[in-house]
């Protein structure tokens, strides 16, 4: 999968500039989508390259929380800002109601401007997408 | 852990702080965080911590479950055990530099020589088991290492390359781990560590093969058997010689040339030896080889 397909559908969805995908190198493994630092890679038989950034099964296609980490910085819209409480809620991996008016889909959702992660938003909702072992327990 | 009394030194303060549990340690992931503003951040939440003497980037942490702290589930911090830092430190891995680490599971070395690269280059991270590469992965993406690909090869067997350089952190007894989970030592012996040197035999000499002439091998263990040490470090020295080891605020003892009533060839007193009651930490050895 070549560079600037990629950099397209987040351009498109969250507004990243084409520039943050510089540098990269993204292969297609079935419907996953992978972004490794551009070298020359031996010849070798790989299990994994990079980092997992999307998943292109369902539409719309989904952004995996790790790549929004480090890509959700360059976002420019279908971002949600939380308070203390709701990102305590959102870090649990629970859905919490937003007063905010965006596209449906996915989203970049942030604390005091840091990415947590993948949301889904539909309908003055968004729906924690963390992955089972990034949340937080409600004890600690 | 008694046939060890004449090579650890002072052996009744080895024996006695092997009752004391470790401290907590992580690791900052610059690949995330600027090193200040996590510092700033442990601060604002009141939680204590203290620098290493000998590494800037590894803290003692004053909390009971640094894994759930939301420092380490955005990936700012990596759990990790002090001298687990080491070899990577030792590696001394360039950014654009082609790095093997080939028992790589689960990650912890990986994404520091990554940290160390600024993501720039490749690290090769060589792990069989498919159960053990679950984790990897997860470590791998959590701390955002992108300049990371994942191979399933036996060590043994890892076919081909020309690496700058090469970590064996080597599967051992792990009798230096006595300290996080008491029975590690009682559960070793020197046949398991016999029956393990084959394969750590096996892994250097593989690992020496693949490096580029004059490329760095950095071999590892958390054990004190001389049989999975020193004696695995022996069988190389035709192919790479040895370089002291030395990190300013560590204190190592020299790797030992004799046991068994047999001196061992080369000068193997350049490997280091970590002992608990020395650094309170956990135990470790390294050695660092340099290919001919």
């Amino acid at each position: 999968m070549n560079s600037s397909e990629v950099a397209r559908l987040w351009k498109s969805r969250f507004g990243i500039p084409e520039k943050a995908f510089a540098g990269y190198r993204f292969f297609r493994k079935a419907q996953s989508v992978w972004m490794i630092s551009a070298s020359d890679l031996p010849n070798l038989s790989y299990e994994a390259l990079g980092m997992r950034i999307m998943n292109l099964k369902d539409r719309p296609w989904k952004p995996t929380t790790c790549a929004l980490q480090i890509l959700g910085k360059h976002a420019t819209k279908n971002l949600v800002h939380l308070n203390e409480s709701q990102a305590m809620t959102f870090l649990e991996g629970k859905s919490l109601p937003v007063d905010t008016n965006l596209e449906p889909g996915y989203v970049v959702v942030l604390y005091r401007e840091e990415v947590l992660g993948c949301g889904l938003y539909s309908r003055g909702i968004v729906i924690s997408q963390l992955p089972k072992e990034r949340r937080m327990t409600s004890c600690s | 852990m008694e046939r060890y009394k004449d090579i650890i030194p002072n052996f009744e303060a080895f024996k006695a702080v092997l009752h004391r549990p470790l401290f907590n340690c992580c690791r900052i992931n610059t690949l995330k965080i600027e090193r200040a503003r996590l510092l700033e951040r442990l601060d604002e939440k009141g939680i204590g911590w203290r620098i290493f003497d000998w590494y800037p980037f590894g803290l003692k942490l004053d909390v009971q479950s640094p894994g759930k702290l939301l420092e380490n589930l955005l990936g700012y911090i990596h759990i990790q055990e002090e001298l687990s830092m080491l070899p990577p430190l030792l590696l001394d891995p360039q950014p654009g530099e082609v790095v093997l680490d080939l028992c790589a599971s689960p990650g912890s070395k990986t994404t520091q020589i990554s940290q160390m690269m600024n993501n720039q280059g490749l690290v090769i991270a060589n792990e069989p088991s498919l159960a053990r590469v679950s984790p990897l992965r997860s470590n791998c993406e959590r701390l955002g290492a992108l300049n990371v690909a994942i191979t399933r090869y036996d060590g043994r067997n890892f076919p081909r390359g020309s690496f700058d350089r090469v970590l064996v952190d080597a599967p051992c007894t792990s009798e230096g781990r006595e300290r996080r989970g008491r029975g590690t030592i009682a559960r070793s012996n020197r046949k398991r560590s016999l029956d393990l040197q084959k394969l750590q035999i096996g892994l250097l000499k593989n690992a020496t093969r693949l490096a580029k002439p004059k490329g760095v091998v950095i071999y590892s263990t958390c054990t004190y058997a001389p049989e999975e040490n020193e004696l695995v470090v022996e069988k190389v020295l035709d192919d790479a010689r040895l370089e002291r080891i030395s990190i300013s605020g560590l204190k190592d003892c020299p790797g030992i040339t004799e046991w068994s009533g047999e001196t061992m060839k080369g000068d193997l007193s350049k490997c280091a030896r970590y002992y608990p009651h020395i650094n309170d930490t956990g135990g470790f050895f390294v050695a660092k080889l340099i290919k001919n």
